[in-house]
């Protein structure tokens, strides 16, 4: 009976480990600027974001394509999407942007920490 | 748990909790020069504990306190100076080759630091920094300037590369040298900018957390092991004579516990 439950358990266990197998991944951040009544429009910061990945990766950096898929104006928050091979590209252009118009910036996450929000696998 | 390192000039100790910091340093840098030799005995210094305590956190925030001492000539490093004893941590930012030569096989300290602001004045050798890591003696490499300009961005990757070239990933620290509370980065940040750096996905975890928990513990190691010189001598009436023991007590010499002794590799 033991040997049964054995060869049974070891057939349904399976243990699968996919290493950046989602082909998106997702970050969270939000804007802290150093004047706190400053107020971007989505458009600015998607600019912004692409200047920074100029600064940094130049003309081919900034041809990565990521996307601003919410953005809440009064906390300054967003959640963007980018393919799994930018996001090294794109979270530490995140990380080094310093300025914005002259004005310190910091690009955080929630609790501080710029974490991608998890991968998500469409279902085909 | 992670245990972070951040090094910082400032006193915003309520932005470590939000950012995700357990462990900080609060570093003091000094420049010896002809007129101030001494490292200042009126510097305040911050207690060990911060007793702000994080949401969903038992242990409040651990402050330590560090000493970083820009050397230009070798005798701005004092080993035996006495100011040092008041600080957790000791690093030296040499900028000769045959300072950084020295400070990596010999000099007494927890942290190497890598210059970010310029290009390097030296090229890094195998020997040293090899000698530095079976040590314990940690490289560190600061990303605040990097955020600051695009220059010292430049410098800051070219210079990191380098060194994680020659050391292969081992013993480096990444860490903030902010000034404002707005240059401070997450440790999730800070190990995904050391992928920049060169770093393997493990090393760059282990560059905000392991590796700096290391140099804390070997901080303490070489803290505790400074005032420690302890002799005993067992005299030959106290233990009973057999033949063995004779012969063995008058040749046994019990060992004498000095700096060097405790300090191997």
């Amino acid at each position: 009976m033991r040997r049964d439950a054995d060869k049974e358990e070891a057939a349904v266990y399976q243990r699968v480990v996919r290493k950046n197998g989602a082909p998106y991944h997702y970050l969270k951040t939000h804007l802290v600027l150093e004047d706190e009544s400053v107020r971007l429009s989505a458009v600015e910061l998607k600019l912004f974001i692409i200047s920074g990945l100029k600064n940094l990766y130049g003309e081919v950096g900034a041809a990565l394509t990521f996307d601003l898929l919410k953005y809440n104006e009064d906390t300054l928050s967003a959640l963007l999407r980018v393919h799994s091979r930018g996001l090294v590209k794109l979270w530490s252009s995140l990380t080094l942007l310093g300025s914005f118009q002259g004005q310190a910036c910091c690009l955080q996450g929630p609790a501080g920490v710029s974490v991608p929000a998890g991968a998500v696998r469409k279902q085909s | 748990m992670w245990s972070r390192k951040v090094k910082v000039n400032s006193y915003f100790w309520c932005l470590f909790l939000s950012v995700g910091f357990s462990t900080v340093a609060v570093n003091y840098v000094f420049e010896p020069t002809t007129k101030k030799k001494q490292v200042s005995h009126h510097l305040v210094l911050r207690s060990g504990t911060a007793v702000l305590s994080r949401v969903g956190r038992s242990r409040p925030i651990r402050v330590l306190n560090r000493l970083t001492i820009v050397m230009s000539d070798s005798s701005h490093y004092r080993p035996t100076a006495a100011e040092y004893r008041r600080f957790d941590l000791l690093a030296v930012y040499p900028t000769t080759e045959k300072l950084f030569h020295a400070a990596c096989m010999t000099y007494d300290v927890d942290i190497i630091c890598i210059s970010v602001t310029e290009k390097l004045p030296f090229f890094f050798k195998r020997a040293p920094v090899n000698g530095a890591i079976e040590r314990g003696v940690a490289f560190e490499v600061s990303y605040s300037a990097a955020i600051r300009d695009a220059t010292m961005r430049r410098y800051t990757i070219a210079n990191a590369i380098a060194l994680v070239d020659t050391c292969k990933g081992k013993n480096v620290i990444v860490s903030s040298a902010a000034e404002k509370r707005l240059e401070l980065r997450g440790p999730h940040d800070a190990a995904n900018l050391s992928l920049l750096f060169g770093l393997s996905d493990a090393d760059a975890k282990e560059a905000v957390s392991s590796t700096c928990r290391s140099v804390v513990l070997h901080a303490e190691r070489r803290k505790s092991a400074g005032g420690i010189i302890h002799t005993t001598k067992t005299s030959p009436e106290e233990t009973p004579p057999t033949p063995d023991d004779r012969t063995s007590t008058a040749n046994h010499k019990h060992p004498v516990w000095n700096k060097t002794d405790m300090i191997g590799p």
